[in-house]
């Protein structure tokens, strides 16, 4: 059997992950002009929890039954989103590129987790409590449908490369330090890099000498460009500043969406 | 290393109002990092199915001693002593291996930890290759192109070697395929014809050119598979029943010509790069029933599409591409 203390490991970094979601959903809320997508941010939230409860029994929180409720309406809402880009864009080509589909790959592979593994659970205790913890299934060895298993595995570790490969694309000012207000700057001539921000303009910087299309500032001095939005309000404090600068990082969302899906796809290997 | 061609990579800017957190929009990556990042996904992967709860157990230990028979005292000797040391401690060792590829994996995927992870990885999967797959069984007589024959881990070294990342701007245009990049074209070919040579070579030794040789390979990989890949599985081996000869015969030869086409002029060259694509996904999926994985127990996918990651590395470009290097390559 895994050792529980792999679990464990995994089962914090989930709850980290959660932590960090709600943290930004916090934030965003008393920034109104750094509303981060809160949809996203909830769903991480709610996935987080959920897997820190499977990997560990003694994070459980809610009945598998709820968790299946809770992720199909999870599902539903990103489908939708998904439905709206390629509406907005133009073409199911850019769904690839779309900002919603991990997250509605996510959802789904929840619910698969929860259902196949609480029926395979079921079947092989006739009316048990359902799942004990990832510690308990992992001895198992029967999934309903584990080609759909192994399926949302190869999603989920491909994701997590692109999205990694995605994240060290961009040279950020400052080198290893959080990017200042001005965010990107290009990775090499005539590299693009957009980057939006909720409720405010995007950053797009042409290279080869070409202007910024748009700039987005975070929060702190800086050079804002005339696209930019009106500065918020200074939080209370430097280290709030700081902090709330630090959850609104870019990285911060594609780091926690690398390690949900790492995390995803060990859950989908130790029970196939 | 990273192409960023400003026509992809741009993408779709996102407009004031848009409803989305700061985020980056993709930069296109070019053939070559997309290669490198199917690698990372295998790594990736490697390291997820390594901690598996068989991997904890004696089991593991007991599959890594049994690589050992058959080979020579000099290659066995140092696999049966790595299995004693997992044996005594699964639960530290098993953890390192797991971490070990994970890592591997992010970081061939993260851009600025590429070539120490490449490097790493060539590290790794040679001692792999020795002290858990006993050379892939080349030296025991066990080795078959059908069973992930010359061991699929040696093949991530390969890959990483012909994968590595190098400018090409100090080159006249582009090179033919990408696996020429970092070794040239002609060391990448002499790889290339020494791989698919030596599968072609096992495909017909003894072991597997008896009449039930392949059969018997194919039929026992159904146990434990879903129905579909057990289905699979009993259909080539009620094909393959009696005809064993026959049929390594012919996997014989088109190994061959694959091992030799990339020499020949373009059209052929890449005819062979397609048969080996296929061949290699045929392999993995009915001879290798994609790794083992939905078995579970699985450490990798096996050698079938690591077959085919390389031969999509030596797809060879046309020759007006050759003549308009993408100048965004020299950021490499």
């Amino acid at each position: 059997m895994t050792p529980p203390w792999i679990l464990d490991l995994f089962a914090a970094i989930m709850l980290l992950v959660a932590g960090i979601s709600a943290g930004r959903l916090v934030v965003s809320r008393s920034r109104s002009n750094l509303a981060p997508d809160p949809d996203i941010d909830a769903a991480h939230v709610l996935m987080g929890v959920a897997m820190a409860g499977m990997l560990a029994s003694g994070l459980r929180t809610l009945p598998n039954g709820v968790w299946v409720g809770v992720f199909a309406v999870v599902t539903a809402w990103f489908a939708w989103r998904v439905a709206a880009e390629v509406r907005n864009t133009g073409g199911i080509s850019a769904v690839g590129a779309g900002h919603h589909v991990p997250h509605l790959i996510h959802g789904a592979a929840m619910i698969y987790m929860f259902v196949a593994v609480s029926g395979a659970a079921g079947s092989a205790s006739s009316g048990g409590p359902g799942m004990s913890g990832m510690g308990g299934m992992s001895g198992m060895g029967t999934l309903r449908l584990p080609t759909i298993g192994l399926v949302f595995v190869l999603l989920m570790v491909g994701w997590a490369v692109v999205d990694l490969d995605q994240l060290t694309a961009a040279r950020w000012r400052g080198q290893g330090s959080w990017p200042t207000a001005g965010g990107f700057v290009p990775a090499a001539p005539r590299q693009r890099i957009a980057l939006a921000a909720a409720g405010g303009p995007a950053l797009g910087i042409a290279g080869n000498g070409a202007a910024p299309e748009a700039a987005v500032n975070s929060a702190g001095a800086g050079k804002a460009s005339p696209a930019e939005p009106a500065a918020s309000a200074q939080p209370a404090g430097v280290a709030g500043a700081g902090a709330a600068r630090v959850l609104q990082d870019p990285r911060v969302t594609t780091g926690c969406r690398i390690a949900m899906s790492v995390t995803m796809a060990l859950m989908l290997v130790l029970v196939i | 290393m990273v192409s960023n061609n400003p026509a992809v990579a741009s993408g779709p800017l996102l407009r004031p109002g848009t409803s989305a957190a700061a985020r980056l929009v993709s930069v296109s990556p070019d053939t070559r990092r997309r290669l490198q990042l199917v690698l990372a996904a295998i790594w990736l992967l490697d390291g997820v199915l390594q901690y598996q709860s068989f991997m904890f157990s004696r089991g593991f230990s007991q599959m890594l001693a049994s690589v050992a028979p058959g080979n020579p005292a000099v290659i066995a000797d140092p696999i049966t002593w790595a299995a004693k040391i997992v044996a005594q401690h699964p639960v530290p060792t098993n953890a390192a291996f797991a971490t070990i590829q994970l890592l591997l994996g992010l970081g061939i995927a993260c851009r600025r930890t590429v070539r120490p992870a490449l490097a790493a990885s060539i590290v790794w999967a040679v001692a792999v290759w020795w002290f858990g797959e006993g050379l892939g069984g080349i030296l025991n007589g066990g080795a078959s192109p059908v069973n992930g024959a010359p061991g699929a881990v040696i093949i991530y070294a390969l890959l990483a070697v012909l994968l590595w990342p190098v400018a090409d701007g100090d080159r006249s245009g582009q090179p033919e395929f990408v696996a020429a990049r970092p070794v040239g074209a002609v060391a990448a070919k002499v790889l290339w014809l020494v791989l698919w040579g030596s599968l072609a070579y096992f495909a017909v030794i003894a072991a597997n050119r008896t009449a039930q040789g392949l059969h018997d390979m194919v039929a026992g990989m159904a146990s434990g598979e879903p129905g579909w890949v057990g289905a699979i599985n009993r259909g080539a081996a009620d094909t393959l029943a009696h005809h064993g000869l026959e049929a390594s015969i012919v996997l014989a030869i088109l190994l061959g010509a694959i091992a030799v086409g990339v020499f020949l002029p373009l059209p052929l060259s890449r005819a062979a790069v397609v048969l080996a694509v296929v061949i290699s996904l045929l392999i993995w999926v009915v001879g290798q029933d994609l790794g083992g994985i939905l078995a579970g127990g699985a450490t990798d996918p096996n050698s079938g599409l690591l077959l085919a990651l390389l031969a999509a590395a030596y797809w060879p470009a046309s020759a007006v591409a050759r003549r308009s290097p993408d100048p965004t390559e020299a950021q490499a």
